[in-house]
């Protein structure tokens, strides 16, 4: 029986180790300094492909961060709320809705995005666009994490500060924020993560392949490191595309585990 | 002055609340309302025809549900077992530092973007299919399935891990102190208790396969037509997602055609959302 069960798991033990090697093999042959620092980067497209994909990486990272500077507001808003006024009964609604929008695909968010706030709003494919329909996609692990976070710290300490006469303003700033800023930054940082792999939602809403080196402001549209590889990947005649785009990939997936390595440290170093 | 006039931080908080509340609201009207417009002009058997021809008016909704339904099966009969054993292989055969060595693997798994689990489908994937089934190019939904289970993968051996860790040790000992041999407590004692994880788990893992886009939508052919039979899995295919994200960028704002997509969304987002709240709903309560 143990011998059935190590060879049914040897796809799942080894898969992991191959996909991330076989990446960087690929990307091997494009995977060099003029990647970041190539001379031409005026024109991005069809083109020029073999030219530097620092626009994409910018775009991609602005994206992220944007998401998060509209999301993290509102995430701790909702923790908030669930911590100090929700009864017992809408903290499980609470709780309820976060894990059915967590189960809505993301491409339907950027269905929803691109009627609302591309066609209705009209702010057009846009930067903005794009993070905010990030911002809804991360919105739940966000407060989820928060909720969580907040939730480990220990009762008596919130009560002994509430019965000093601290506000609850005082209680966040002064006990809890010191007290979980780890688990904070754990969920942030696994937020980013998600939001830099979100492909699908950002493709008609924010990104365009060629045209576009930087965005003039967060009404214009940008490109971004996945969706240049999407695109990259069809160019099948094209064999320095492709060389391109793995290497696009490896530099994604290396931003993403930075994001979320980052975030399994402090986790374990918040149990230790 | 007491009762009635909230502090600046509590009018704060309420109104970062609000802001999330009704910004999802309007996302979900929209797509409840442009769905509806659809529905009402064909009705819902459109479900259960089997023609696309957004040109022709013709909107039928079968080869797509056929499509993700297999591409989900497949997906499940691999990971599943796979994922499962992985499990019991890291939770109770090897020593915990291996554990954590494959908990983090699984992790990096988890965390690769789905756009290039597409370009490893695209370029590695469908070139070994075509070669070794003889196929025409290698788009199919067995590809569809291969790649989604690979990506489904770390949630179902995630989730079974940490039930299988979470069975009491009283358990295990009691188990031990009656003689029963490993097999037996591996069938009698942990799958049975930590059952409700793993099912929950793979509830989950259901529920992330059917919005998948990217990855699937690279590797399944967007051919909008029935499997010919209807266990063909080696021909091109559409899923739901892949519908979407292919027409949605030449869907004209406001067609019937775009209003389609958006049923297709709307079929989508319910269906997930039944599968991630049931598995909330099983999961053990602790």
């Amino acid at each position: 029986m143990k011998i059935i069960l190590i060879i049914l798991a040897i796809p799942a033990l080894l898969l992991p180790a191959a996909c991330v090697l076989y990446i960087f093999y690929q990307a091997l042959p494009a995977l060099n300094l003029s990647l970041i620092l190539g001379s031409d980067i005026a024109v991005v497209g069809v083109n020029s492909i073999g030219q530097s994909i620092l626009p994409q990486i910018t775009g991609s990272l602005l994206m992220m961060g944007l998401a998060c500077f509209f999301a993290l507001p509102i995430a701790l808003s909702i923790a908030l709320f669930h911590a100090f006024w929700a009864k017992k009964r809408q903290k499980k609604l609470l709780m309820a809705l976060l894990q059915m929008l967590q189960g809505i695909p993301p491409i339907v968010y950027g269905l929803c995005g691109l009627i609302v706030l591309v066609h209705t709003l009209q702010w057009g494919i846009s930067l903005a666009a794009g993070a905010v329909i990030l911002a809804i996609i991360i919105l739940p692990l966000l407060s989820n994490s928060l909720i969580h976070a907040f939730a480990r710290i220990p009762r008596e300490q919130t009560d002994a500060a509430l019965s000093l006469g601290l506000s609850k303003f005082r209680v966040l700033v002064r006990i809890w924020l010191p007290a979980s800023w780890s688990n904070i930054l754990t969920g942030l940082l696994l937020s980013m993560a998600r939001a830099l792999s979100e492909t699908a939602p950002i493709l008609f809403t924010a990104t365009v392949f060629s045209g576009i080196t930087w965005p003039d402001s967060i009404f214009s549209p940008v490109t971004s490191l996945q969706t240049h590889i999407f695109y990259l990947a069809q160019e099948g005649s094209n064999i320095q595309a492709i060389h391109t785009a793995w290497a696009s990939a490896a530099t994604l997936l290396l931003l993403v585990l930075c994001f979320s390595l980052a975030a399994w440290y402090l986790r374990r170093y918040n149990k230790t | 002055m007491f009762i009635s006039r909230p502090s600046l931080f509590a009018s704060v908080v309420w109104l970062g609340c609000l802001t999330a509340v009704f910004s999802i609201a309007v996302l979900l009207w929209f797509l409840w309302d442009n769905s509806w417009l659809f529905f009402q002009q064909f009705g819902i058997q459109t479900l259960w025809l089997d023609e696309w021809y957004p040109y022709e008016h013709l909107y039928g909704f079968l080869p797509a549900i056929a499509g993700t339904a297999w591409a989900l099966w497949i997906a499940l009969i691999i990971a599943i077992p796979c994922g499962l054993a992985a499990a019991i292989v890291s939770s109770e055969i090897v020593s915990s530092t291996w554990q954590a060595w494959i908990r983090l693997s699984m992790e990096v798994l988890a965390g690769i973007p789905s756009v290039v689990y597409g370009l490893i489908g695209l370029w590695l994937l469908l070139p070994t299919l075509q070669s070794q089934l003889n196929l025409l190019t290698g788009h199919s939904l067995l590809a569809a399935g291969l790649i989604l289970s690979l990506m489904i993968l770390p949630t179902i051996m995630l989730m079974a891990q940490d039930a299988l860790q979470g069975v009491a040790s009283e358990q295990r000992e009691a188990a031990k102190l009656l003689g029963l041999n490993w097999n037996q407590q591996l069938w009698r004692i942990l799958l049975p208790q930590a059952w409700s994880g793993i099912r929950s788990g793979i509830l989950l893992a259901v529920g992330r396969g059917l919005g998948e886009t990217m990855a699937v939508m690279l590797v399944v052919g967007s051919l909008d037509k029935m499997p010919e039979p209807f266990y063909n899995i080696l021909e091109p295919a559409q899923t739901l997602t892949s519908r979407i994200g292919r027409e949605m960028g030449e869907a004209a704002f406001g067609s019937l055609h775009f209003s389609a997509l958006m049923a297709c969304g709307l079929i989508l987002a319910i269906v997930a959302v039944f599968f991630s709240l049931s598995a909330q709903k099983m999961r053990p309560t602790t």
